[in-house]
């Protein structure tokens, strides 16, 4: 084949590829997104809650599993093996094994009757064996897609001839035992790989007895044990006796940073996730009494600290430092567990309850099959081999690699990466995208104007998160006696897959032409249930939700009756408001197809690199004199290239792209429009330009802190990292005795938060002097050394090279003082416990990331918000890590937060990925919550106009033959759907569509039924 | 001539301004003359209740009633005329929207009663002598109607056909009426939709001939604290003009009088409560600066006290068809905010 | 914090006969009505006896729905919205502030007790403060006693 193709395989359906496989897709791409297992969702569908905002882990990523496998553009092979790749980018033919289901996909309804009778029982991989399931299975009741799948080595007939239950009870006839392998070739230009890790398996760290004691569960049957889908229904309850545990030990770091089991490196995410279970658990449990055991505690990311902060000093949880467990035991009778462990030399006994052992990342199992297969280089640890500066490609030209397969990682780095790895994969098929219009045919929708409201009420037990504390049937027995109502009914998931089939049989089946679901919050799943409805033909628009579980049956767990009440009322105001609504259309706007890059520094180069390789021309804009930004002062070598040297390389290749237009000594005056169709006023030296845009990139980038501490600017041998690394790299080194500072600037009271890079920037410039000058002495005071992933390499070579790393407590920080020449540094060794004196000659500052001080005014322009820290903040900390709440505008680079260049370059990939979704768009759709003007009312008195935040409305003439004759007109393009003009109208000629006041007023008098009038 | 029709003209709590107003229609009074027998109009015309009573039942073919209900007089007389009329026009704002009698639903009876009877500085009433239902003397007993606690509007009590609001209804909305029966009656032209009101669907905005720019007032003025511009918007001048949440059909002429709109034509059919829709309109005008968000809770209240009487501002016509209606009495006293 | 009191707050039984306020609580779509999902998120317990009315922003809540509720019995009503500067609509929530200044205004003049009628910022990362919100002003509308509309 040499006929180029606009298509890429993502390999593996966890969150990473899920996430590129959509932003492919939306770029107009198709993709074919494999997955070995029988559904997609990774691990993140095994988690209960995510770190730091707690979200509900399947409730994010259950949209997204949703809309990937309904994506028009998406292919998705569940049960699919990659056996090789041949040929070269763009022109690959890929080679794919494809399992036997055993069960129709075509026929299966999920209905789940054959599990029901089938005898065989196996544990279930979905809760880490301490669940069964049957031979015929769904991993998770939301699994998509949600159809069974027969495990072939358990299952009688399949191995014995025996049984057949399955086939006898289907009634969709779904089952077929005859099913072989299928080989099948694709062709695509580009592949992703995402195949994920797997968690690390602590038998074999035997002290710990791990499989042995049952007391001792891993991280993830942890967070199967808080789930309430879980199998004690997020009762926190122990294995052996069922009993709440009271005293809970974490162990941190198994199978990582352990050398003996081949992981030296940090898996990053074991601190974080401990915190976020102790917490969930202490929340949800009476007594519940959380330890953790750990070495350095790595809050590194995005008010990780914070959240670190509020675990010790709100929630009370208990952080050993600097320790190291030696053996768990187990008394026989109690069952209960004592941990020997050591601080420094001291070493201490204490018995608990439970004891959760946080296991590290380790390479999936298919990875050495994958590199195998595929060429793919891996690291000595398995993990897929990355560089610095390219940190989402492998060896292989047109493979490229996002999640945890390149390294243990966070799910908003994943995610942020596998944006990136569109942004890659994309640079080889650009020039075949299709349009939507080429894939989908609109559905035709069905004409509801005039007909009487048919309300069908789909009520979701939610597992039982809503059914423990709601009487379901109660409220669908309720439901089924209120006007319109003509079809009522509980489901288990309304979410899940088959239930969006359910919902779109019985709009046909009963003549729906409203439908309200009650569940959980419309935030999360609105758009899920109407993009159901949709494809039934309805108006996406003739949906309303009731909310009965995040602000009812949560938050009214003890008290049954009065929230089944509540729940009735709720779902009683959703239809009132049902019966007003009305079919929306959204109207499409063209998309200006280049793109403005903010900032002229790695991220924001970058970006602008990845969108001119798609053909789309981008404005790059810097304030200052010259591109570079911070990176330009970096010296030391990383991965045989100095920063400096790669950032001036990088340069020259924005500037001989004829796609990018450098604008020096820039800075944004304004910005007005709306997504795809931004016209961003432009400060030059050559005076003001107003530039049109489709989308914003924000790559501001930071600032490095100037430190005030340590005399610094008053003792010439106090330094910061970055004059370190200039004197290290200019021959201008010759301390003998160098002491470095941790956390100048960064975890202390007026900056709380970590600023993650400068650990391991100290550790590489600690070993660089070692290695230069190998008699040098180097001290390394610290607070946590936070080498995450592969960097705690950095931290063992160090250690190996003989640089000393002392411990100081979080609230005493070192004291430098001068007596005569001589430098003095006293500082409380906390492993010793006892204060020590050194005398340096040199003494390094490593200073932390500050945000610029003008982001405020940038964010007022874009209509973006900031951290309490003072850098941007994103739409969603996990799941949508680039993007802003305004759409069309993006993140990436230390504008975001402190990172290192490898994370910035795949995070300002990323947000090139996300800003071509919109840009590669011949139209976009508008919103359908809008303003409209009744012009029968209307007169133009103006009211509305200074009111609009958005500049949307213009009042203008009526009468062609009356000047005087006014009213008021809304651009469609520029509402943003607030209804502040609505409520301002004061003629009531303005209504908010979705919102109109009747519906409200519906609402508010269905609220109060029974009371006056 | 037999093919007259009947015409009933009658008014309830009001000022008698709208009995003028029908007098005010000039030589049109005579085309009037010509195709109804005004068979009842106490302002006018010599009549007795009894004689309305006397009358078979929908033998009038419009009683125009003006005026608020107030008392049992009102009342009664309403359900009276609407036994006996086939239409039933709600005439002036009174009956529309309660008017002015209306505001007495601050207050109730005994409140009104306390302060004509006894609080006012020219009242001279030792005794405490308070008008009663009935009083019985030498004579016998006579009566009084019942004064009520709540002013109510027409279609408050009784079925109503067409509305013709305003204080009071312009000549031209008379004569657009009139002219809509005579071509019923003569030429049998279908009436207006039963509900339909006689005025515009617009407002007042719409009517009003001065020039209009951008609506950001930096303070609010009573219209005696400023040299009022004839051109200019009222409302951008920071006066408080009712007219953007008014209905149309009065001609401005208040504004053609360099006066700001009271809003006696009441809201537009999409607007609820006029009060409310103005008062939102009014509080979204106030600029918003670079300092918006410095600002407490306390600048935002010293900001709005700007407006001295909200109630009585804004609800100067409409109070008794509000969605509140009328002064409410919590049980338990609460401080009054300083 | 209050974690350990938030699985323990065991309802006060309500003892029969005492008033139970019926709340309106508006809430915008981005700060407060997600405020008031992190509330359920975290499990966090109040009374039930609030209903929330969601509209895109503060400031799409008209007088007229507050006049409205009042008229059909609400005992309080409850406007939530993001922060001042926190707007998702960058500025809508300062109009909703002068228009709940003067409606206050009105619904004294009406009578009212006008603290039935409350303004709070909620943001969404405020699960606790919606929770405390929601505590607090049941228990001030409860010692006002019922709404007095239907004692006219």
């Amino acid at each position: 084949m040499s006929e180029k193709t606009g298509s890429v395989l993502v390999v593996g359906g966890g969150i990473g590829g899920v996430q590129t496989a959509l932003d492919l897709a939306e770029s107009g791409f198709k993709v074919y997104l494999t997955e070995r297992k029988p559904s997609i969702g990774g691990v993140m569908a095994q988690l209960d809650k995510t770190f730091p905002t707690n979200d509900c882990s399947m409730c994010i990523l259950s949209p997204k599993l949703v809309e990937a496998a309904r994506h028009p553009m998406i292919t998705m092979m569940t049960l699919t093996e990659v056996m090789s790749i041949e040929g070269e980018a763009p022109n690959f033919t890929v080679t794919l094994k494809k399992h036997p289901r055993y069960v129709r996909e075509d026929r299966c309804v999920g209905c789940g009757l054959c599990a029901e009778k089938c005898p065989s029982k196996v544990s279930s991989e979905y809760e880490v064996g301490m669940m069964q399931r049957k031979a015929i299975f769904v991993p998770y009741a939301q699994a998509v897609p949600m159809k069974y799948s027969i495990d072939a080595s358990n299952c009688l007939w399949l191995t014995k001839q025996r049984c057949g239950n399955c086939k006898k009870v289907c009634p969709a006839d779904a089952i077929d035992y005859e099913q072989k392998e299928v080989i099948e070739k694709v062709h695509v230009g580009s592949v992703v790989l995402a195949p994920g890790f797997e968690p690390f398996d602590p038998t074999v760290k035997r002290e710990y007895g791990y499989g042995e004691f049952k007391n001792v569960v891993t991280s993830l049957e942890f967070e199967r044990i808080l789930s309430a889908t879980g199998p004690y229904q997020g009762h926190v309850v122990r294995p052996t006796d069922h009993k709440t545990p009271k005293k809970v030990a974490f162990i941190q770091c198994v199978g990582s940073r352990d050398e003996k089991v081949g992981n030296p490196y940090c898996s990053s995410v074991c601190c974080m996730y401990a915190l976020k279970q102790a917490i969930i658990a202490k929340e949800h449990t009476a007594g519940f009494e959380p330890h953790i055991f750990f070495m350095d505690i790595r809050a590194f990311g995005k008010e990780f600290e914070d959240y670190r902060a509020r675990a010790e000093n709100e929630y009370g949880i208990k952080l050993y430092r600097g320790t190291r467990v030696a053996s768990v035991d187990e008394d026989p009778e109690s069952k209960n567990l004592t941990l020997r462990y050591s601080v420094g030399s001291d070493v201490s006994e204490q018995e608990f309850d439970l004891v959760i052992l946080s296991v590290g990342l380790e390479p999936t199992k298919s990875a050495k099959e994958i590199s195998d297969r595929l060429g793919v280089q891996l690291n000595p640890y398995g993990f897929c081999q990355t560089t610095v500066y390219n940190p989402l490609e492998t060896n292989r030209p047109g493979i490229y690699v996002t999640g945890a397969f390149s390294s243990p990682k966070d799910i908003p780095t994943t995610v942020a990466e596998a944006s990136g790895a569109a942004a890659k994969a994309g640079k080889h098929v650009f020039e075949n995208r299709i349009s939507i219009d080429d894939v989908v045919k609109e559905t035709v929708e069905t004409d509801v104007k005039g007909q009487e409201a048919r309300i069908g009420v789909f009520v979701c037990d939610c597992g039982i998160n809503i059914a423990a504390t709601v009487n379901v049937p109660s409220v669908v027995e309720y439901v089924k006696t209120l006007p319109n109502v003509v079809f009522a009914e509980e489901n288990k998931y309304t979410c899940s897959a088959d239930s969006q089939e359910l919902i779109k049989k019985k709009i046909k089946e009963h003549s729906l032409n409203r439908v309200v679901v009650a569940s959980c919050t419309p935030r999360t799943h609105e758009a899920l249930f109407q993009s159901t409805i949709k494809e039934a033909g309805l108006n996406q628009f003739l949906f309303e939700m009731a909310n009965i579980r995040d602000q009812c049956s949560w938050i009214h767990m003890h008290e049954p009756e009065k929230a089944t009440q509540k729940a009735k009322d709720l779902v009683r105001m959703a239809v009132a408001k049902s019966r007003f609504l009305e079919p929306l259309s959204k109207s499409r706007l063209g998309v200006t197809h280049s793109a403005i890059v903010v900032g002229g520094g790695l991220a924001g180069m970058t970006a602008a690199l990845d969108m001119a390789a798609q053909d789309f021309n981008v404005d790059l804009v810097e304030r200052s004199d010259k591109l570079g930004g911070l990176a330009l002062n970096l010296m030391t070598p990383e991965g045989g290239i100095s920063p400096s040297k790669y950032i001036a390389d990088l340069i020259e290749k924005v500037k001989a792209d004829d796609h990018i237009t450098i604008r020096l000594n820039s800075t944004i005056a304004d910005v007005a429009g709306f997504v795809g169709n931004y016209k961003v006023k432009v400060k030059t030296p050559e005076g003001e330009k107003e530039i049109e845009t489709g989308a914003i990139v924000v790559a501001t980038g930071g600032q490095e802190y100037k430190p005030k501490e340590y005399m610094y600017g008053v003792e010439k041998n106090v330094v910061t990292q970055n004059e370190l690394e200039d004197k290290l790299a200019n021959g201008r080194f010759d301390s003998k005795k160098v002491v470095m500072i941790q956390c100048v600037g960064s975890r202390n009271k007026d900056v709380p938060y970590c600023s993650r890079v400068c650990c391991s920037k100290a550790l590489k410039n600690a070993i660089e002097i070692k290695k230069k000058h190998p008699k040098t002495e180097v001290y390394v005071y610290h607070k946590d050394i936070r080498s995450y992933g592969f960097r705690e390499l950095l931290y063992k070579e160090a250690g190996e090279l003989g640089v000393k790393f002392i411990r100081f407590p979080e609230d005493k920080d070192p004291v430098l003082s001068k007596d005569g020449a001589v430098l003095k540094l006293v500082a409380h060794d906390q492993i010793l416990g006892e204060d020590i004196l050194v005398k340096p000659d040199l003494v390094v500052l490593s200073t932390g990331t500050r945000p610029n001080p003008d982001n405020e005014e940038l964010a007022k322009m874009v209509k973006v918000p900031l951290s309490k820290d003072g850098y941007f903040l994103e739409a969603h900390m996990k799941l949508r890590p680039v993007d802003f709440a305004t759409n069309g505008v993006y993140l990436c680079g230390l504008a975001h937060w402190p990172k290192f260049m490898d994370e910035t370059i795949a995070q300002a990939s990323g947000a090139a990925a996300r800003a071509m979704t919109i840009i590669s768009k011949e139209f976009l759709e508008t919103q359908g919550i809008i303003a409209a003007v009744n012009e029968d009312v209307c007169d133009g008195c103006g009211v509305c106009e200074p009111v609009c935040e958005y500049r949307a409305i213009t009042i203008v003439g009526s009468d062609s033959n009356d000047p005087s004759k006014l009213k008021a007109v809304v651009n469609e393009g520029l509402c943003m759907g607030c209804g502040t003009c609505v409520a301002a109208c004061p003629s009531g000629a303005l209504e908010q569509k979705g919102f109109k006041t009747s519906q409200i007023l519906a609402q508010i008098d269905s609220a109060l039924e029974g009371g006056a009038k | 001539m037999t093919d007259k029709i009947n015409i009933a003209i009658y008014w309830g709590a009001g000022c008698g301004g709208c009995d003028v107003a029908l007098l005010d229609i000039d030589e049109k009074i005579l085309g009037l003359g010509e195709m109804a027998n005004i068979v009842f109009w106490p302002i006018a015309v010599d009549g007795k209740t009894k004689d309305v009573e006397a009358m078979p039942d929908k033998s009038i073919v419009a009683t125009l009633y003006n005026g608020a209900i107030r008392n049992s007089e009102n009342e009664h007389m309403a359900k009276l005329l609407r036994q006996k009329s086939l239409l039933m026009v709600s005439f002036g704002s009174c009956a529309c929207y309660g008017g002015i009698p209306g505001l007495g639903n601050v207050t109730n009876r005994k409140g009104i009663m306390d302060l004509v009877y006894t609080q006012l500085p020219t009242s001279d009433n030792v005794e405490k002598v308070f008008p009663q239902i009935i009083t019985h003397t030498k004579d016998g007993e006579i009566d009084l109607p019942e004064m009520y606690d709540t002013v109510k509007t027409l279609d408050q009590c009784i079925d109503v056909d067409y509305y013709m609001p305003g204080c009071p209804p312009t000549t031209n909305l008379i004569n657009e009426f009139l002219g809509v029966v005579e071509k019923h009656v003569k030429e049998g032209a279908p009436l207006p939709p039963k509900g339909a009101m006689i005025a515009s669907n617009k407002t007042l905005c719409d009517e009003c001939k001065r020039k209009k720019s951008v609506k950001k007032l930096d303070h609010i003025y009573s219209p005696h604290e400023i040299a009022i511009d004839q051109e200019k918007c009222m409302l951008e001048q920071g006066i408080i003009c009712l007219g953007s949440s008014t209905r149309a059909g009065c001609g401005a002429k208040c504004l053609e009088g360099n006066q700001p709109c009271r809003g006696c034509m009441g809201p537009t059919a999409e607007v609820l409560d006029q009060g409310g829709s103005m008062l939102s309109a009014l509080a979204s005008v106030l600029k918003v600066d670079d300092k918006e968000a410095l600002l407490n809770e306390n600048d935002i209240a010293e900001l709005m006290a700007q407006v001295k009487d909200p109630l009585g501002t804004f609800y100067c016509y409409t109070l008794p068809k509000s969605i509140i209606k009328r002064k409410v009495t919590e049980r338990k006293p609460f401080k009054k905010e300083a | 914090m209050s974690s350990d009191q938030a699985v323990h707050a065991e309802p006060k039984a309500a003892e029969s006969g005492e008033f139970e306020p019926k709340l309106i609580v508006f809430c915008c779509n981005w700060c407060s009505y997600a405020g008031a999902d992190l509330a359920g998120v975290s499990r966090l317990q109040m009374p039930t006896n609030f209903r929330v009315i969601r509209t895109m922003c503060s400031a799409r809540v008209d007088p007229e729905f507050v006049l409205r509720a009042f008229a059909n019995g609400a005992d309080g009503v409850l406007i939530l919205g993001c922060h001042p500067a926190d707007c998702h609509y960058i500025g809508g929530n300062y109009r909703t502030r002068r228009r709940i200044a003067l409606l206050r205004v009105l619904l004294e003049q009406y009578g009212f007790n006008p603290d039935r009628l409350r303004l709070e910022w909620v943001s969404a990362s405020e699960g606790q403060k919606f929770q405390k919100t929601i505590k607090e002003f049941n228990e001030v509308v409860k010692e006002m006693g019922p709404n007095p509309i239907n004692d006219e």
